[in-house]
């Protein structure tokens, strides 16, 4: 895909550039924790210390669409810009936005999944590929975000709860446009605070969403909620 | 400068016999519309189309290595699953509809009899990852194509790198299904004055255009929409259609019009094939429509036809039969490809 390109070349501008690179560009990096800790799934599952067991298996979610803005004016943009955050992956993901002339800007816009026109376009390559996990194959449509993991309050088969979230179409679309005031840095970090979502979800009802849905908008924006940034 | 010059020229060439290369591999028939499917995300090439007809012959989609999309969809049927009123897949599993006829999918915006499916590249997502079909998933089709000695050679000719992805593989398939065009029946010939209906077909044809074609739209014969044309619910199924997909009460009841297309060959009929014959089609419509309120409004004044008449009806729909759809050399089996020289 073009924008993969495109993104491995300015990671490569940036791996080489050094600090030439950070003045001409803004670097955002992303990150999933539960609280304070960093989830690592990378070679096993991640599980609480407290009285809850809570077990975290899968965490992978599409961000998508980064604009930088002033007053309100977008001034930088990916453009066809999607990329999969996936907790089991040790690379962490970057995503470098070339600012060459060095724009100044205060907000930060992207989108948690994939919008609709992107989910009826047909086959798409790089971290839109199918073969990503994230797309189902019983109905069209691309999985947003997914969460799944065991808790003793779950009384379903092995304690499971998952979360499959996704919808493109009306009423049930998904698609959770994120907007941040952010001060002028070249480093900017997203963190997905898991134990945030949960504390808003009570596991022992709702513990299984597959398939497009109101409870699934509901709970894309308590995952969006779930959302901060810093800077440096 | 000059070989500059000699460098755009050739390309602007390379490009001009590049389209003409494209023109000749899909034509759209004079009397069709212009086709829904966007070509500029997925354009043609022969290398391309025969990589989609391999992996359509080639049962390496499936959990087991023993079911191909052509196990369900046979040409000589107008790629459905004959004689079968529900399609069955892996180890004889059954599924739960009638395996739908493929042909002009280019004019078609979504797919399946409940439209479930938003585009033809995503389509097969569908019968590969179901477990009454092949029960794989397409990250380890990728994985097994990557292995086999075949693919990485017919995938770099194709997109130019052997490295196999679920996008390439999609787009592929999508390129043979966009040629499985159906426009050379009897009927075109007529419409482009190049033969005549018999008395018999005729009156057929007027019968048809009077009861038939506000949903059997000309030329596709199908309008690419839902209706529910009064099928009392089989309860050992309760398939509801289009409601699975939209969950609106209105939609209860609701299949893709079908094409009429080839239908002398492609019985049974109906989602659930509960039909082996056109005449019981006729006798539904005349006599056996439920009606109940997501009803098509354009069933909902009774359907009268004499017997005589559902017989020149059914003459007028076997001249949707098209012998060089149902015999194209080009949709064959590809055993040149799968032969075990092609393979080494």
């Amino acid at each position: 895909m073009k924008s993969n390109k495109t993104f491995f070349l300015l990671l490569f501008i940036a791996a080489y550039g050094g600090a030439f690179s950070q003045t001409n560009s803004v670097q955002f990096s992303v990150s999933t924790t539960f609280g304070a800790t960093h989830l690592d799934l990378v070679d096993s599952a991640f599980t609480t210390n407290d009285s809850t067991h809570l077990k975290i298996t899968e965490v992978k979610f599409y961000l998508s669409k980064m604009q930088l803005l002033r007053n309100g004016k977008i001034v930088l943009e990916e453009k066809n810009g999607f990329h999969l955050v996936d907790a089991r992956q040790t690379n962490p993901l970057i995503i470098i936005v070339s600012n060459k002339q060095n724009i100044p800007f205060d907000q930060l816009k992207f989108n948690l999944g994939i919008d609709s026109a992107t989910n009826v376009s047909g086959a798409m390559g790089g971290d839109l590929d199918p073969t990503k996990g994230m797309y189902w194959t019983w109905q069209s449509g691309y999985i947003n975000f997914k969460l799944e993991g065991t808790s003793p309050i779950c009384t379903t088969r092995n304690n499971e709860f998952q979360f499959h979230l996704g919808g493109y179409q009306k009423p049930n679309y998904c698609l959770q446009p994120l907007s941040f005031p952010i001060k002028n840095s070249s480093k900017i970090h997203l963190n997905l605070d898991v134990q945030k979502i949960l504390h808003y979800v009570d596991l022992s009802k709702t513990n299984h969403i597959m398939s497009p849905s109101a409870e699934a908008v509901l709970i894309s924006k308590i995952v969006a909620n779930a959302f901060t940034v810093s800077e440096k | 400068m000059k070989p500059k010059l000699v460098i755009l020229s050739l390309l602007c060439f390379a490009i001009a016999a590049f389209r003409s290369v494209e023109v000749d591999l899909f034509n759209v028939p004079k009397n069709f519309p212009k086709p829904f499917y966007d070509f500029s995300k997925n354009p043609l090439s022969e290398d391309k189309i025969q990589l989609g007809r391999a992996l359509f012959y080639d049962p390496i989609l499936s959990r087991n290595n023993m079911i191909s999309c052509a196990s369900c969809h046979s040409q000589f049927s107008a790629f459905t699953h004959v004689d079968h009123a529900l399609s069955h897949g892996i180890e004889d599993k059954i599924g739960f509809r009638n395996s739908p006829a493929l042909m002009n999918l280019a004019w078609q915006a979504s797919f399946m009899r409940d439209g479930s499916i938003n585009h033809l590249d995503m389509q097969a997502l569908a019968p590969i990852s179901n477990p009454d079909e092949m029960d794989e998933n397409i990250t380890h089709v990728v994985f097994k194509l990557q292995a086999s000695k075949l693919y990485p050679k017919l995938f770099y000719k194709a997109f130019g790198d052997s490295v196999i992805t679920g996008e390439h593989t999609l787009k592929a398939i999508s390129q043979f299904l966009l040629l499985l065009v159906s426009s050379n029946s009897k009927y075109d010939s007529v419409m482009r004055k190049q033969s005549v209906f018999t008395s018999q077909e005729n009156n057929g044809y007027i019968l048809f255009k009077k009861n038939c074609s506000s949903c059997h739209t000309e030329p596709l014969f199908t309008n690419d929409d839902f209706r529910n044309n009064g099928m009392p619910v089989d309860t050992t199924l309760n398939d509801f259609g289009r409601y699975r997909v939209t969950r609106n009460p209105s939609d209860s009841l609701k299949f893709k019009v079908p094409t009429l297309r080839n239908i002398e060959f492609s019985y049974p009929y109906m989602h659930d094939g509960r039909f082996k014959k056109l005449s019981q089609v006729m006798n539904h419509y005349t006599n056996g429509v439920e009606k109940n309120k997501s009803l098509a409004p354009e069933l909902r004044q009774p359907i009268v036809l004499s017997s005589n008449e559902k017989v020149d009806i059914i003459a007028f729909l076997l001249t949707l039969t098209d012998h060089s759809f149902l015999f194209n050399p080009d949709y064959f089996y590809p055993k040149e490809l799968f032969s075990e020289t092609a393979k080494d």
